[in-house]
């Protein structure tokens, strides 16, 4: 049995192979062109969806007594902290952190907000906190409420915490879930940071958000 | 060329958002923390959840008919994630919140009544006032337990992740045949999990940016 078409050359058969080249380099180039220009940003915490204002705080009030008002600090990037003055490491591990990210913002900082709330309401005053959390940064808020009013809200933010055994000496150490929030500039409860969270990580989503 | 250039950009994110090559389960919001007891009458808290895939649904302990139904699924969930769904690592658990009682007592028979084995599926409870702030604002679900005898409830199935994140929610009656899409979903969210370092995970994070949602 015979055919009619002609038999396709070596060379016409090569000649496909230039294109597949230039495609790829085409491919490659547009895909610098997008990480290169483009440069989305991946935040170091999960990402919610914007779907939902951040739960306010009613009933909390800072360091001064002033109420806590989050409709008030829209436009800012509010960090939310629970903690409390007598924990031994998470605590201080984390508003260190967070200090250090901010220090390293510039002059972004003005436009962030960060807010430790009390887990431990019993022992811990509004001028206590006050002066605990300003060891860490002159610009940072503790914030206080009764017992019932940060259960509450805690609970909103999706922490937990219970005292744990009181000592002899009458201390005793508060577990709580030991996550850092973001509030973004319209609001929403945005970015849930890990624990592990670094202090660059932190420092470049602030530039993102502020910048 | 740039020109060309930037057409196979936007072709390429048209493309991915209209093709969607993976999908995702949305990041809603982050569930609510809380601290319960469960039927052993040993606390159970929204910590001990962290690192699992948790389903949760939202029921009296006693409802008749309008329970069975809601239970069958569940069941029918568990079997199927348990024997179907690699979720990477990550834990398995079901919760179903009593909206009547926190008697461990109580629990312990509606467990047995539903087939909760204590391990994977746990029945807890909580008084009013944390019920109040866990399930009707945490986790957005109606229910009024004013009458025990006759809580109304809106059955409402909630999958939240291990970093304590609502990642998917069905409110609808509940019916056994829904439990093919709870156990597809879950098995979505195994597959983000199994992807969630290295090159891929940068996929799965532009579903999330693309909106690539089942």
């Amino acid at each position: 049995m015979t055919s009619d078409a002609p038999a396709e050359s070596p060379t016409r058969r090569r000649r496909w192979w230039p294109w597949l080249v230039g495609g790829a380099a085409v491919g490659i180039a547009a895909g610098w062109l997008v990480v290169s220009l483009a440069r989305p940003h991946i935040y170091a915490g999960t990402v919610l969806a914007a779907s939902s204002q951040a739960p306010p705080m009613t009933g909390l009030v800072y360091e001064d007594g002033a109420p806590v008002d989050l409709e008030a600090l829209h436009g800012d990037v509010v960090l939310v902290y629970f903690g409390y003055t007598h924990c031994p490491d998470l605590c201080p591990a984390m508003l260190s952190t967070i200090a250090r990210a901010v220090d390293a913002i510039g002059s972004g900082r003005e436009r962030v907000t960060t807010m430790m709330v009390t887990v431990d309401p019993q022992r811990d005053t509004p001028e206590l906190l006050g002066a605990y959390v300003a060891h860490f940064d002159d610009s940072f808020r503790g914030v206080w409420g009764t017992m019932e009013q940060v259960r509450s809200i805690a609970t909103q933010y999706g922490v937990y915490f219970e005292n744990g055994e009181t000592d002899d000496a009458g201390d005793y150490l508060v577990g709580h879930t030991a996550t850092l929030m973001l509030i973004d500039p319209d609001g929403t409860l945005r970015i849930v940071y890990p624990v592990e969270l670094g202090s660059g990580d932190l420092t470049d989503d602030l530039v993102e958000l502020t910048g | 060329m740039l020109v060309g250039l930037a057409g196979i950009v936007v072709a390429a994110a048209v493309g991915f958002a209209v093709f969607e090559p993976v999908q995702v389960l949305p990041r809603v919001r982050v569930a609510p923390g809380f601290g319960v007891v469960d039927q052993s009458g040993a606390a159970y808290t929204s910590e001990d959840g962290r690192g699992n895939v948790t389903v949760y649904a939202f029921a009296p302990t006693t409802c008749g008919d309008q329970c069975a139904a809601f239970h069958d699924t569940m069941r029918s969930v568990r079997r199927r994630v348990v024997a179907e769904v690699d979720l990477g690592g990550a834990g398995f658990r079901m919760i179903t919140v009593a909206l009547d009682t926190a008697e461990p007592a109580a629990l312990a028979a509606a467990a047995a009544a539903s087939g909760a084995d204590g391990e994977v599926w746990r029945w807890v409870g909580a008084d009013q006032q944390v019920l109040g702030d866990v399930v009707g604002s945490g986790f957005r679900v109606f229910f009024d337990a004013s009458d025990p005898a006759a809580v109304a409830f809106d059955p409402v199935f909630v999958i939240v992740d291990g970093a304590g994140v609502v990642r998917g929610e069905y409110r609808y009656a509940s019916l056994v045949a829904e439990a093919d899409r709870l156990t597809r979903h879950i098995s979505l969210l195994g597959d983000e999990l199994r992807h969630s370092t290295g090159a891929a995970s940068f996929l799965y994070e532009a579903a999330h940016v693309f909106m690539c949602y089942p």
